[in-house]
């Protein structure tokens, strides 16, 4: 997961400004971006709406880890049409069978134990709605000036203790602002680098992954790995509500043509064009 | 002496709730939620309920919540995917101040019930170390043991549990949909497994008690009081019989939002039309629709 990532495009720095990109264009960057970080044999988990992880993940079973395992929640909006099985219409593959639904949905409680081979996932996807610094989540809500909760948010869900126990954590946000973006989190509902040190977990977040570029982590704090052809890495500085470090940021590799293809296979119905992105980064 | 059947009206049903009790009500999301027997309730004019409902729940306890019936809510969450990332009475009254919010997550939820079906004091567990949920949740704290942190999670115990599956025989035995490929279970067993007192089975149909003997394995709850009650959880989903009504929740987030905001007429509206001036459960049918209601049944595949 936290290894090499893929070889940076080229400098942006040269650009004049932001140029538009559209969100189906922007979920399938995304996607192969997440596609990449995943390992051959690993078992990838996420819950309720998160089409580009599925479409991640399987096209990384196409393209370079055919014994990755799917871990996939619910998306029940659509009733059960939209299993990821029936995303792919190639049965042939067979990339079904890996896929493995959170059927009891307290299966997670069965397995604590995270070196178990059957440990509940090695890669979790998580939002928020505000990240920090050393990458926790809160999705709790957000204290207004007195000191009591101004924004409640809708809950934790399943994000604490299935991040507190995965391998990776893999953060994604759909807009990229100093509100979600902030120095320290209001509250934790999964912790990041620092707080997982001093409760005295391993690990932390992996990457993070926005409209505008990817982050990963340095010592425990957010760093800019790459920024998508569209955004400019002064406009990623203007919208995070921390210092990034200083340095030179590759652009986001585009889809290769493999992995085009592989989008095409994986999601024949186009579900990526509903994801919740904001191209610009939303309103500040 | 003949094997004595377990089957209720719906209005025997929600007369079992008492103001301040402890209810369990299923509905992981969209799905499964027991709307007849919420609706029920808020006509029946209880308070004060603390609400065990999810583990993630949208909804059935959203709607209690802005009718007024609800002091505390044990939830991992309140919200409807993407029609309302954060639902809307829920949101309003925990920024009021009007309702007591269990911090939890989900895991943590399922702990806690485990605790009062397991009748122990308490359990460990090592997710969720490191995070504000025992700043939050005064019944939540960190514990040292053999140099590792774990939070301590203590029994949470409903007195009553109201859980709505596609069928169950006239005995109690309750179950989803065979065509359930989804979600054949979320949190039904957990709920009634932890409940005190009476659990609670509203089905989309009574089946014979032979087909359920057939097959065991599938029986989720059993020796539950049945009430029949075909579109149930509307504008909910059912695995495997119906999809939920997505415009029907649109509807319901906007008046709630407009009630955040301000505006208190779209949800009194809302209340008037689905739930006080629908009296029994066919006249809230009748309202929706019966032809809306088919086109959101799933057809086996």
């Amino acid at each position: 997961m936290s290894g090499a990532g893929p070889p940076g495009g080229r400098e942006p720095g040269t650009r004049a400004g932001s140029r538009p990109t559209d969100r189906p264009a922007l979920a399938r960057l995304l996607a192969c971006v997440l596609a990449r970080e995943l390992r051959d044999g690993e078992i990838v988990a996420f819950g309720l709406n998160a089409e580009i992880l599925l479409a991640a993940a399987l096209m990384a079973q196409r393209l370079h880890a055919p014994n990755l395992s799917i871990r996939h929640g619910l998306r029940v909006e659509r009733g059960a049409e939209i299993g990821p099985a029936a995303w792919t219409p190639e049965r042939s593959s067979r990339s079904h069978e890996l896929i493995e639904y959170l059927e009891a949905h307290d299966a997670v409680l069965d397995v604590a134990n995270r070196s178990s081979p059957m440990r509940f996932c090695d890669v979790f996807l998580i939002g928020g709605l505000q990240i920090d610094r050393e990458g926790s989540t809160n999705l709790i809500g957000i204290k207004g000036r007195d000191g009591r909760p101004a924004v409640r948010g809708p809950g934790s869900i399943g994000t604490t203790s299935i991040g507190t126990l995965a391998r990776h954590v893999i953060l994604f946000s759909g807009e990229h602002t100093t509100r979600r973006f902030v120095e320290t989190v209001d509250y934790v509902s999964v912790p990041g680098w620092r707080r997982r040190a001093a409760a005295g977990l391993e690990g932390g977040p992996a990457l993070c992954l926005t409209p505008l570029a990817v982050m990963d982590f340095a010592d425990g704090s957010m760093r800019l790995r790459s920024v998508h052809p569209h955004a400019t890495v002064e406009e990623v500085r203007r919208r995070t509500g921390f210092a990034l470090p200083a340095g030179p940021v590759p652009v986001t590799p585009p889809p290769s043509p493999q992995e085009r293809a592989a989008l095409e296979v994986v999601d024949p119905f186009g579900r990526l064009d509903g994801v919740d992105l904001h191209p610009d980064g939303g309103d500040e | 002496m003949s094997r004595a059947e377990r089957v209720a009206d719906l209005a025997e049903a929600a007369a079992l709730v008492q103001d301040g009790m402890t209810v369990g009500l299923s509905g992981f999301s969209y799905q499964n939620p027991p709307m007849a027997i919420v609706r029920a309730l808020i006509r029946r004019g209880v308070k004060d309920l603390t609400i065990v409902s999810g583990p993630t729940s949208g909804i059935e306890t959203d709607l209690l919540i802005g009718a007024g019936c609800v002091r505390r809510v044990v939830s991992a969450g309140v919200a409807f995917e993407r029609v309302a990332g954060i639902a809307p009475a829920f949101r309003r009254s925990a920024e009021r101040g009007e309702i007591v919010v269990w911090e939890c997550d989900e895991c943590v939820w399922h702990l806690a019930l485990k605790a009062a079906a397991w009748g122990l004091p308490h359990v460990l567990w090592r997710g969720a170390v490191g995070t504000s949920l025992p700043e939050l949740n005064p019944d939540l704290t960190e514990v040292r043991e053999n140099g590792r942190l774990y939070l301590r999670v203590p029994p949470v115990q409903p007195d009553i549990v109201f859980l709505h599956l596609a069928e169950a025989d006239a005995y109690g035995n309750a179950r989803s949909a065979h065509e359930a490929y989804l979600g054949r279970s979320f949190s039904e067993k957990a709920l009634a497994q932890a409940c005190r007192g009476p659990v609670v089975v509203t089905v989309e149909r009574i089946v014979p008690d032979e087909d359920v003997a057939g097959s065991p394995e599938r029986t989720l709850v059993r020796g539950a009081l049945v009430v029949e009650t075909p579109w149930g959880a509307h504008p909910g989903g059912v695995s495997g019989r119906y999809v939920p009504d997505l415009e029907h929740y649109r509807e319901y987030a906007a008046a709630g939002e407009a009630r955040r905001r301000g505006d208190p007429i779209p949800y009194q509206r809302y209340l008037e039309r689905h739930v006080y001036g629908a009296e029994h459960h066919d006249d809230y049918v009748r309202t929706i629709g019966l032809d809306r209601l088919e086109g959101l049944r799933m057809t086996p595949s």
